[in-house]
């Protein structure tokens, strides 16, 4: 229950922040490869510090997290496939691989693996297209129903949580 | 205004959020290790490994394991082993390559075969895990081998069921049968179409004719040549009926003998059925001890097949599963490359063991492995494992450097208590003692050949409370309970989908003369009978065959004989009259 309050707080604060639509796409699109591909790896401690480090919103980064771990599971097979393609069928990938398979740190980010591998790729693909069209939905959300929102009695009840002075620490500058 | 790419003031928080995740790897980093370390070697021996603590020390490349217990995956109740520390020497920098490379593991208290009081195996899921397939692919290897019975425990001889379908000589006599009234009516066709009688009757008014007749009427005299001439050539054609019905004849002749056979080969189906035990003194051995042996050889098999599973040859990308987490685990491949360090490597192991942890006295050996990899064509060289001592000599090889797998094992153990051993055949349980055993195996692609073998001076018997009232187990355990000595021999030799066992012991022989007294009156009897279910259902079917056969065979004789007679007795009296009329002519 804790966690569904919590992601209501970030997509409520997410999309009525002083943040720019881009900023808030840019935090769902590197969210959403925490969500996409496992968690424990060595390429999310990247993204993670990307998510922190960039202005970007962090809000926005938690919320692509939290909608795309679901989608995740869901797609599993469809990354393991991904994977598998590229880690045995594409002999011409394989000198590659074997580079990195011996390359100090690499291995670490479990790139061998055809879950991570799939869902990584799958990520990267599919971060520009999420980039775009999170921005679009933010800026028509904005100019359309986004005030009406803004002026709720819950909205105030939400923002009005501690949670959300913790959120402001990391708002878009 | 535009909006600033960093957020310089964050990093506080991630600083401290990496000070976290020091303070957590600090705390946890023993625990979670050890977890991962129990279910990495739970994986791969396919049974519980049990650490009570683990300690890393990443400043000095050490990693320190105590208390560790790895269940057997064969026995429930019983550890493969113990050790009471594990310190490695570590080296820090292959772990950046996610590779570990141990350069020497010191193992201390090292004790093996000590008792469990939980079952350690886990289950066997052939799709889940390596351990599973294997230990599968062992079990049905191990299924191959048939033991023959050895039925002692009640002394008496099963008789199976005489089924008349499954008797050779009742189809033979049917068709035999068959073949005698076919051959009834082609003779009988033949006889008619010989034309027989009109002949005859010609030939018979020739010569009333002929009586009257003068030397001078010649009419006369050419028509008695020409009835003589058709008198010849009756009886040719009666000569060759006559070939075509002897050979007929002796056909069914022949037919009867083969229904004698038949019965003969009857016979022997239903000695077939006497379910008696064997008595030749190689099969007792199989009997007696091949469970012990195959049982010695599916565990050998077991271990060499899991390490070639983890330890393959070759330098090809493979797939292993990959790490269980609540997300699909995929697969994790492998990428070798040569002159590259290898996944896992312990290049040195010193171990320090003990034998016969549970007697007073302990006995304390050192034994030495070296160039133990999960990638050996990477490594190039095979993984050797030696242990020495007065008693023990004990050595393997697992060459998976090229692409035909060879692994090599042999141990000889002197003055260790071995196992009792349960020979439920019998039945009795033997206690050998303290003895010798050994154990050579070698496995060479799909080319199996090994060796196990056991000696005692010491033998103890004791029967099993089911079989004191038996009297056969009351003349056997007389014979068998005077025996102190044993002497042991099993061999497997052959490819691994047709191997062949041969199981020899000091019992064989023994065990056969007191079988051969046993049961050789109680057997005669048993194929007695057996002999006269036989005669009851197969004579009732071949001796009207043969009675219709020698009927047969009378009768058409006969038949032919009486119109050879008539033939010759009508040309006969032709002649002679003609001699008599041109006699009278001459001067």
């Amino acid at each position: 229950m804790l966690t569904l309050v919590k992601l209501l707080q970030s997509l409520v604060k997410a999309l009525h922040s002083e943040g720019t639509p881009g900023q808030l796409a840019a935090g769902i699109a590197l969210g959403s490869i925490l969500g996409l591909t496992p968690l424990v790896s060595l390429h999310n401690a990247v993204i993670f510090a990307l998510i922190v480090m960039l202005n970007v919103s962090f809000a926005g980064a938690l919320l692509g997290w939290a909608v795309f771990i679901p989608v995740g599971f869901l797609l599993d097979p469809l990354f393991d496939h991904i994977g598998h393609q590229l880690l045995m069928h594409m002999p011409a990938l394989t000198p590659l691989w074997t580079a990195m398979y011996n390359m100090p740190v690499v291995p670490l980010t479990n790139f061998n693996n055809t879950v991570t591998l799939g869902s990584l790729v799958f990520s990267a693909v599919f971060f520009l297209p999420f980039f775009f069209l999170f921005r679009w939905g933010v800026t028509r959300y904005r100019a359309t129903i986004g005030e009406r929102v803004r002026q709720s009695k819950w909205y105030r009840a939400v923002t009005a949580s501690k949670l959300y002075n913790v959120y402001r620490l990391f708002k878009p500058e | 205004m535009s909006a600033r790419i960093f957020r310089w003031r964050a990093i506080g928080p991630l600083l401290v959020f990496l000070l976290i995740g020091g303070v957590l790897w600090w705390l946890l980093a023993d625990r979670i290790a050890r977890r991962s370390a129990e279910k990495i070697g739970t994986a791969i021996v396919g049974a519980k490994v049990e650490i009570q603590s683990l300690h890393i020390d990443l400043a000095n490349g050490d990693v320190t394991i105590r208390g560790l217990t790895v269940a057997s995956p064969h026995e429930a109740l019983k550890n493969l082993f113990q050790a009471d520390e594990l310190v490695a020497d570590i080296d820090v920098v292959p772990l950046l390559e996610k590779k570990v490379v141990i350069d020497r593991l010191a193992a201390n208290g090292l004790r093996f075969g000590t008792p469990r009081e939980t079952d350690g195996r886990v289950p066997a899921d052939p799709s889940a895990s390596v351990s599973g397939r294997v230990m599968n692919e062992a079990r049905d290897w191990a299924q191959q081998f048939q033991v023959p019975a050895l039925q002692l425990a009640t002394g008496k001889i099963d008789v199976g069921t005489l089924d008349p379908r499954k008797l050779s000589a009742i189809p033979a006599a049917e068709a035999l049968s068959a073949r005698a009234d076919s051959s009834r009516k082609a003779w009988q066709t033949g006889l008619d179409s010989l034309h027989l009688g009109p002949t005859v009757d010609s030939a018979t008014a020739t010569l009333a004719r002929l009586k009257t007749a003068r030397a001078t009427d010649l009419a006369a005299l050419n028509e008695a040549r020409r009835a003589i001439e058709q008198l010849k050539q009756a009886r040719n054609r009666v000569t060759m009926l006559e070939r075509g019905v002897n050979g007929g004849l002796t056909a069914l002749r022949a037919g009867v003998a083969g229904l004698d056979s038949a019965k003969q080969r009857d016979y022997a189906f239903a000695r077939g059925l006497l379910k008696l035990p064997t008595l030749d003194a190689p099969e007792i051995g199989l009997a007696l001890f091949a469970p012990s042996a195959v049982a010695q050889f599916q565990r050998a098999l077991y271990w060499t097949q899991l390490a070639k599973a983890h330890m393959p040859p070759g330098l090809q990308p493979r797939a292993d599963d990959g790490p269980p987490r609540r997300r699909r685990s995929g697969s994790t491949v492998r990428f070798p490359r040569e002159r590259a360090l290898p996944g896992f490597l312990l290049r040195t192991a010193e171990l320090s063991f003990l034998l016969d942890p549970t007697a007073p006295q302990p006995k304390r050996y050192a034994g030495r492995l070296t160039g133990l990899t999960s990638d050996p064509a990477v490594y190039g060289r095979p993984t050797l494992f030696d242990a020495s001592a007065p008693a023990v000599t004990a050595g393997a090889m697992l060459d998976h450097v090229h692409a035909t797998a060879r692994d090599t094992a042999g141990a000889t153990i002197q003055g260790v208590k071995l196992s009792p051993m349960h020979l439920p055949s019998l039945p009795m349980t033997l206690d050998p003692g303290q003895g010798t055993t050994q154990l050579g195996f070698a496995l060479r692609g799909d080319t199996i050949r090994a060796r196990w073998a056991i000696r005692s001076t010491h033998v103890q018997w004791s029967r099993d409370s089911a079989a004191q009232g038996s009297t056969g187990a009351d003349l056997l355990w007389r014979t068998l309970s005077g025996i102190t000595d044993l002497q042991v021999d099993a061999g497997v030799t052959g490819t691994l989908s047709q191997p062949r066992l041969v199981v020899r012991s000091n019992l064989d022989d023994a065990i056969a003369a007191r079988l051969r007294t046993m049961l050789g009156e109680e057997a005669a009897v048993a194929e007695r009978k057996l002999r006269a279910e036989v005669d009851r259902q197969v004579d009732p079917a071949i001796a009207p065959v043969r009675a219709r056969v020698t009927t047969l065979q009378t009768d058409v004789t006969k038949r032919l004989a009486d119109q050879r007679a008539r033939l010759d007795q009508a040309q006969k009296d032709l002649e002679a009259r003609l001699r008599e009329l041109t006699r009278i002519r001459l001067p």
